[in-house]
């Protein structure tokens, strides 16, 4: 499907959205119920890289509005809309660093030194965004990671018209049986499971990675998208103290996680980078001809068979809540399909000359559930959420990647400490959680350990009247052995001024570098390659060289 | 089913006229004081001012605090008429209704029997080593916002007492429902299913600034008053709902000089406190008639021209209402737990009302750190529709952080109508659907 159509698409949705709603509704009055509510924020956001210089100069305006309509038959109808645009400076200020002429020496030399046989021979560097230097690399990754400087300074102004963050009507119907029926139809973010940075149930919306790495709120990087739910609130029961089923069907095209484009200041894992390097067929400098790492990105069009869909049913058990969750859609992160020299057999490589390799996003059919619990001998909160899936594809480092099942799960604890000795009668957050993935048929070559832990730590303290906020974010990678130290402090000028100065250090992760599983390059002494070691140093060990000053400028109105 | 209740409440009032023939006379006692004509003090007559200039002659009818704010300067109060905030009849008859059954139980936080009403009308005595509790068995039950009500909207400011600078201003919703006691509104006694027996719920929305905009507050009481409540806590920018722990309970509520365990003069357990009773006074206390107040015509304008009452004296954290003399218990609350950020609160309870207009915390160490004001607006000088619901309506509210010099402001607009509180208001459910 073309990117016209596409846009298409995204109008009909929202068109036919509004227009059933409008149908089922019977009759939605023209007059307004009551005046439309509008505010929203300007925001700088500024960030110094070490050794790199400015990382960041994001400038945003968003705008949020809520109006109430009147219906003969429905309630609490209403429109809400996000609309959010930005201009980040960085590729204008900083343009040696980052932007279409951003080159680096050899792959992955933001995040490793050059001393792998794949940096000094065997790729390429990558191509910063090769819709502004390479037709070819460009063409190949269509429709996926594919911006074009421009895109990346002015991100929503796209094709997908992501500068509507949000725009859905919604309304309730009272039935006869005293339950009350919830529809929403049109682009949102639907939030499912209790946990922060990582996401294990909330994997409704893809987020993009390429504003912030892990670290901006999710609220600011799902992608939103055009949905329908449809949720019946049953309340109270003779068991449950309150009890809800509601269903999601994600009707928009498929859109996976942005990791980034080669040549934008956020890639997570490097991977745009790695998707637009190539293979040379001679040495290095030689002229010989370059076989790009991506062929292609299958696409999927619209049609029903290619649209999400989901069931939760939450409630609350005495002093429980808890939810159960299941959703069909596609895997966010890609997969590569290794491609095989089929074609060329004269030529004496495995590969296929056109491209190594297709990026493919899997369906996927995810189990979960969530429950939250006050232990009260404690004081704390426990937060619990797992997901069983089938259907992922993980990589190989011999063969391009596998379907296997997965297990992940978070254990939260919170509790409020007062800590009088710190100078304030506020309580502090202390908040942590144990991340966990399993691989279920894991592979040998698989870069991913076959059980792997993230560990989260938060800390935050208020002080004069919670105007002045210090808080310390680590999070520790187990199996990269990278860690993340965020401090920052956050001061409310006024209702409306906010500022927040912090640091990002990133400690680790390059030790786990080089990597390969395969007899050739795994043998002590042995050369060794990197392409998927991104894999094994995880989101905070390829960002080791990231550690950044930053600070943000809030005016809300 | 109201005059069924009625009906059930008067057979069981006949039938019991033997046993609680003083008992009826303590509720006509404990419901309407004046009824026999108002307090007095030796030279304290409504539309005097009590200022600097006289305020020993009246030091007995003022709390410590209030008194010390007065003799500095930084208030004065204007007298009012004495009168009577009576309660909904309805109310009074399910107290009548339960005097032969409510009984304390062995702990504190136990009680049988009190299906809704006034537990215990009698008059408090100092003899009585359970006074305290009882009293505040009187308060948790009693009809501070009937049955559902709503603050639509409540704006909080955050003052500087010495510059009387306005550092930030919060606007809520706050809506309150009981699930058991009611007495009025239909259901009655109480709204079932109710599996885990919930006594009452309050729901807090914040709409205004951007920054906290959509934080929501659940708090789920129990009608086991030994169960610690349930509250939650909805962040607008992670959309996502979180258990609060006690520790939040007891902490600023978003920076403001309150903590949750403060709403309305108190917002806990039972169980939480040692509850002493220390006498009855005839005190001055911050209830009037709103519509004959002096009101703030900047903050809140809306169609039916209601506005908020306005604030003045040092760094305009007092109310400007009248106050007037009244039948007043003082009970003292010292805190159970020993890492509760307080030591204990005094309470100047409203005898009719048994709300909680006047306040004082002490820290740890036992000096005085906070001073709470609620003024109380009689129903019937407020807006129309809270006519004749003989709810005394929380009006203004003052938290004064003496050792900061700091206050907390609160301007209502109180509404008692059963249809701005539904039962789905109370859930978990509307966090999430209400913060999208």
């Amino acid at each position: 499907m073309s990117k016209k159509e596409m846009i298409s698409m995204s109008k009909i949705a929202s068109g036919v959205a509004i227009g059933l709603m409008g149908l089922s509704m019977g009759y939605v009055a023209p007059s307004l119920a009551s005046e439309t509510e509008i505010d929203g924020f300007v925001e700088n956001a500024t960030y110094y890289r070490d050794g790199r210089g400015i990382s960041k100069f994001r400038n945003t305006l968003q705008l949020e509005f809520n109006k109430s309509l009147q219906s003969a038959n429905w309630m609490n109808v209403s429109i809400n809309g996000t609309l959010r645009g930005t201009y980040d400076g960085v590729y204008d200020l900083n343009d040696e660093e980052f932007g279409k002429d951003a080159t680096e020496d050899y792959l992955g030399a933001n995040w490793h030194d050059n001393t792998t046989i794949s940096s000094q021979m065997m790729l390429t560097p990558g191509t910063p965004f090769p819709c502004d230097n390479n037709p070819t690399m460009c063409s190949n990754l269509n429709d996926y990671m594919d911006h074009d400087e421009n895109e990346a300074r002015f991100p929503e102004f796209n094709d997908e018209l992501d500068f509507i963050r949000e725009l859905y009507i919604s309304a309730d119907k009272q039935l006869d049986n005293g339950n009350v029926l919830n529809l929403t139809f049109g682009k949102q973010q639907v939030v499912w499971g209790k946990t922060d940075l990582f996401r294990v149930l909330d994997v409704i919306n893809p987020v993009d990675y390429s504003r912030h790495n892990i670290f901006d709120e999710l609220e600011d990087i799902r992608i939103p998208q055009w949905m329908i739910t449809a949720e019946l609130q049953m309340g109270a029961n003779n068991v449950f103290d309150d009890s809800n089923v509601s269903l999601i069907w994600n009707i928009d095209k498929f859109r996976p996680n942005n990791l980034g484009t080669c040549g934008q200041a956020y890639r997570i894992l490097d991977a745009g980078c790695f998707f637009a390097s190539g293979i040379p067929l001679g040495p290095p400098g030689s002229g010989a001809p370059v076989v790009p790492v991506i062929h292609g990105v299958e696409e999927y069009d619209w049609e029903l068979g290619n649209t999400q869909y989901g069931l939760k049913w939450e409630g609350v058990y005495g002093d429980a809540t808890f939810s159960l969750n299941a959703l069909h859609y596609r895997q966010q992160l890609p997969s590569i399909h290794f491609r095989a020299n089929t074609a060329n057999p004269e030529v004496p490589v495995p590969f296929a000359l056109d491209g190594v390799f297709d990026i493919h996003f899997p369906e996927v059919n995810l189990f979960g559930g969530s429950i939250d619990y006050y232990a009260e001998g404690m004081d704390a909160v426990w937060r619990l959420e797992s997901s069983y899936t089938q259907g992922e594809e993980l990589p190989r480092d011999t063969d391009g990647h596998k379907e296997t099942d997965m297990f992940r799960y978070v254990i939260g604890f919170d509790k409020n400490i007062i800590i009088p000795e710190l100078g304030t009668r506020s309580a502090f957050l202390f908040s942590a959680q144990i991340f966990g993935e399993h691989i279920l048929d894991h592979e040998v070559d698989m870069p991913n350990d076959e059980e792997n832990w993230f560990a989260t730590l938060l800390i935050k303290g208020w002080y004069i009247n919670n105007r002045l906020s210090p808080q310390i974010i680590i999070a520790h990678d187990f199996a990269a052995q990278a860690t993340v130290i965020a401090p920052s402090i956050e001061y409310l000028v006024s209702d409306t001024l906010k500022i927040n100065l912090g640091l990002n250090i990133k400690t680790g992760g390059d030790e786990q570098f080089p990597w390969s599983a395969t007899a050739l390059f795994g043998q002590p002494g042995v050369p060794q390659h990197e392409p998927l070691a991104r894999f094994t140093n995880g989101p905070i060990g390829v960002a080791n060289q990231e550690d950044e000053v930053q600070l943000t400028i809030r005016y809300s109105f | 089913m109201l005059k069924k209740l009625l009906v059930t409440l008067a057979a069981i009032t006949l039938f019991s006229t033997s046993v609680t023939a003083a008992g009826l006379q303590d509720v006509e006692n404990s419901f309407y004081p004046y009824k026999n004509g108002a307090p007095s003090i030796p030279g304290l007559a409504a539309g005097m001012t009590v200022n600097q200039s006289n305020v020993e002659l009246f030091k007995d009818a003022l709390d410590p605090a209030m008194y010390q704010f007065i003799k500095s300067g930084d208030t004065e109060i204007k007298v009012g008429d004495t009168t009577s905030f009576d309660l909904h009849p309805s109310y009074v008859e399910a107290t009548k209704a339960n005097l032969p059954t409510v009984k304390l139980g062995t702990k504190p936080g136990e009680i049988s029997g009190s299906l809704a009403g006034r537990p215990f009308p009698e008059e408090p005595s100092l003899d009585d080593p359970r006074a305290g509790e009882k009293l505040a068995w009187n308060y948790k039950y009693g009809y501070n916002w009937g049955d559902s009500a709503a603050i639509m909207p409540f704006y909080w400011k955050f003052r500087n007492m010495n510059n009387a600078k306005v550092e930030r201003t919060l606007k809520f919703n706050f809506h309150f429902l009981n699930f058991t006691h009611r007495t009025q509104q239909e259901p009655t006694p109480a709204i079932t299913p109710n599996p885990s027996n919930l006594f009452r719920g309050i729901y807090v929305q914040v709409l205004e600034p951007f920054d906290v905009k959509n934080t929501q507050l659940l708090i789920q009481r129990f009608e086991d008053d030994l169960k610690r409540d349930n509250a939650y806590l909805y962040l607008g920018f992670q959309r996502r709902v979180r258990r609060l722990s006690s520790g939040q309970v007891t902490d600023s509520f978003l920076g403001s000089d309150i903590m949750i365990e403060d709403f309305e003069g108190y917002n806990g357990r039972i169980s939480d406190m040692k509850w002493t009773f220390k006498g009855t006074r005839n005190m001055l206390m911050p209830m009037y008639n709103h519509n004959e107040m002096t009101l703030d015509s900047e903050t809140h304008k809306d169609d039916e021209g209601y506005q908020v009452v306005s604030f003045g004296g040092k760094g305009n954290c007092f109310p400007n209402v009248t106050y007037q003399l009244r039948k007043v218990y003082e009970v003292e609350s010292e805190s159970v737990d020993p890492s509760h950020p307080i030591s204990k609160r005094k309470h100047f309870i409203d005898a009719q009302t048994f709300t909680i207009p006047r306040n004082i915390t002490y820290d740890r160490k036992g000096d005085i750190w906070k001073s709470w004001s609620i003024g109380q607006a009689h129903p019937d000088h407020h807006l129309a529709q809270n006519k004749g619901t003989g709810v005394a309506i929380d009006d203004a509210f003052t938290m004064i952080d003496i050792q900061a010099q700091h206050c907390t402001t609160g301007q209502f607009k109180g509404i008692v109508d059963p249809k701005l509180t539904p039962t789905s208001k109370m859930t978990v459910n509307n966090l999430r659907k209400s913060g999208k």
